[in-house]
């Protein structure tokens, strides 16, 4: 009986050991993945904005200038470029619409991002796109890979189409969790014209031929949280002019927006949140499982060893028997 | 000769396991029906 129990444990003892290394290497990489149905959307405000009134051609400061960001994941897509990518691939139509403090349409940015659904390498595909122009991006946007590590990424810039470094800064606590902060400055670098302008009748195509370009900068903060590689809070200085041309009415430049983007509050709590609830489950799969199994697996060998040692014990001398009384014969 | 066998036990029933739940994955689901957003959500 002891022996049976004893291989058993020996049995549970490889299970736990071997369970080990799989959830960590195998598994992992298999099962943490960004959700190719994923739909989110973020707010982000920045107050006392200076923004360009089309009607006069005058920066004036408005009290705040809105920006909705909706990521929707297209599973169609995704899985008919998974075909011949040979990994998992997410496919996120973007939307950055900018809305005014009347309401109005200040301008709307959609975009394509196609990306590996596990490394957030990108996957280059018919349709990766920013404002209907084809792109290829060369690194990350909107998320940190799984993972990440204290080291510069390449960040991709939907309003120049390129990609730069975004500096890893340093390691911080935002509300509770442990987050590295990253930093991306763009340069002042002439960039196209949106397609959808805010006033009607007007084109990128009727601005290009006065002459005026449109030139833009800003400094990209995040902090993100490093097991799920997803930003908890995110900031941008943000500085756009449009130059030259007839349409300023000899002005050298004007500017055409300027502001401190900032999450909106109720979108921090609730990401903090989303984030603290993802980082347990990564958490799981990186550390405590095979931490865990590990430490079983040690502690059932022992056991099986100490049990299959018992068993082998050769059994104590038999009792001493009485010696026989001789007789005595007279 | 036993305990080759049950540590080989071991072994396969947890490779078995992780390549069978790695196999199965996340389902990927279908594409949301929310519209790209043009106006300001009033919460997450």
């Amino acid at each position: 009986m002891r022996r049976k129990t004893s291989l058993v444990l020996l049995a549970l003892a490889v299970f736990c050991a071997a369970l080990a290394p799989l959830v960590r290497w195998y598994a992992f990489p298999r099962l943490a993945k960004i959700p190719a149905n994923e739909y989110q959307t973020m707010v982000l405000e920045a107050k006392n904005a200076t923004l360009l009134d089309y009607g006069t051609m005058t920066a004036r400061t408005v009290p705040k200038v809105t920006i909705v960001q909706t990521l929707k994941g297209d599973v169609a897509a995704s899985e008919k470029i998974e075909k011949t990518a040979d990994r998992d691939v997410v496919v996120w139509d973007g939307l950055s619409y900018i809305q005014g403090p009347d309401g109005k349409m200040v301008s709307r940015v959609p975009e394509r991002y196609i990306f590996d659904a596990h490394t957030q390498e990108p996957v280059h595909a018919t349709g990766e796109s920013v404002d209907g122009d084809p792109v290829r991006r060369e690194g990350i946007e909107f998320k940190w890979p799984f993972l990440t590590e204290k080291r510069d990424y390449e960040y991709f810039d939907a309003q120049t189409r390129t990609s730069n470094p975004i500096h890893y800064k340093g390691t911080q606590d935002f509300r509770g969790v442990k987050v590295y902060y990253f930093e991306q400055t763009i340069p002042w670098t002439k960039v196209a014209m949106p397609k959808t302008m805010p006033v009607a009748g007007i084109t990128p195509e009727t601005v290009a031929r006065t002459g005026t370009t449109r030139w833009y900068t800003t400094v990209r903060k995040f902090w993100v949280e490093p097991l799920t590689g997803a930003p908890v809070y995110g900031e941008e200085i943000h500085q756009e002019e449009l130059r030259g041309g007839t349409l300023l009415g000899g002005r050298a430049k004007v500017t055409a927006f300027a502001g401190d983007v900032k999450m909106r509050e109720d979108y921090v709590e609730h990401t903090v949140a989303l984030v603290k609830h993802n980082r347990t489950l990564v958490l799981l799969m990186t550390s405590s499982v095979p931490w865990g199994c590990l430490t079983l697996g040690a502690l059932l060998l022992a056991l099986s060893l100490w049990l299959e040692a018992r068993g082998r014990r050769p059994a104590g001398p038999p009792p001493a028997r009485a010696p026989e009384r001789e007789t005595v014969t007279a | 000769m036993r305990a080759l066998i049950a540590a080989a036990t071991g072994l396969a029933v947890a490779l078995a396991l992780v390549l069978t739940l790695s196999a199965i994955g996340t389902p990927a689901g279908k594409t949301s029906p929310e519209p790209l957003l043009t106006t300001v959500p009033p919460h997450p």
